[in-house]
């Protein structure tokens, strides 16, 4: 997935950060994967801005920063480094809002390509789980990264 | 300009994360820990598929 993302940077691998730089000015972005459920282990991709003064989290303010796709794009590495460290988990992505899942799914729709190639992906209607189509409006998504082939010469 | 060169360096195309020492942890922030009970409450109401479950 070679998409052009923000550097970030961990120290566990578990909890990431990274600046979004745009007409809106420079945001800090906090990702962190939280367990939820163990059998099967599923991780919760939590995500919102960071206010530098305060130092408060949240989610509900959207940015307009005109780089979305390059912020989910680094959010999608950040996904992939955490399974790296953590092993190939199932990782729940909601929005707040369902406008804000919207807009997490447009920006799904966009990458889609790139993501299919590294992770299954389901999307969630009511209580129901379902291959992801484009053309369907999901509550929330579940990735889980595609079995991996070794090369070991 | 600055800004721009700025927003330049900030973006890469296969970099990994860079790994640093000490970065403040916030497992314990409110807004996390609204947002894995929040997580806890869908999942607990959705059933995966059993093919899935392994």
């Amino acid at each position: 997935m070679n998409l052009p993302h923000y550097n970030y940077k961990t120290t566990d691998f578990q909890e990431y950060e990274f600046y979004s730089v745009g007409p809106k000015g420079v945001i800090k972005k906090i990702v962190r994967f939280q367990k939820i459920q163990e059998e099967p282990v599923i991780y919760n991709l939590a995500f919102g801005d960071q206010d530098e003064i305060t130092g408060d989290i949240n989610d509900a303010v959207t940015s307009n920063n005109e780089d979305r796709d390059i912020v989910l794009a680094t959010v999608s590495r950040t996904v992939i480094e955490f399974c790296d460290h953590y092993g190939d988990h199932f990782i729940l992505a909601k929005g707040s809002t369902p406008v804000r899942t919207r807009l997490y799914q447009m920006g799904i729709n966009k990458l889609i390509a790139e993501i299919r190639s590294d992770f299954d992906v389901y999307g969630f209607t009511g209580e129901l789980l379902h291959k992801f189509e484009t053309n369907v409006n999901y509550d929330a998504f579940l990735v889980k990264r595609k079995n991996r082939i070794f090369d070991h010469k | 300009m600055s800004e721009i060169k700025k927003a330049t360096d900030n973006v890469s195309y296969n970099g990994r994360a860079t790994v640093v020492k000490g970065l403040k942890s916030h497992a314990n922030d409110p807004f996390f820990i609204k947002k894995a009970e929040d997580a806890k409450a869908f999942i607990s109401k959705v059933v995966l598929p059993e093919h899935l479950k392994k």
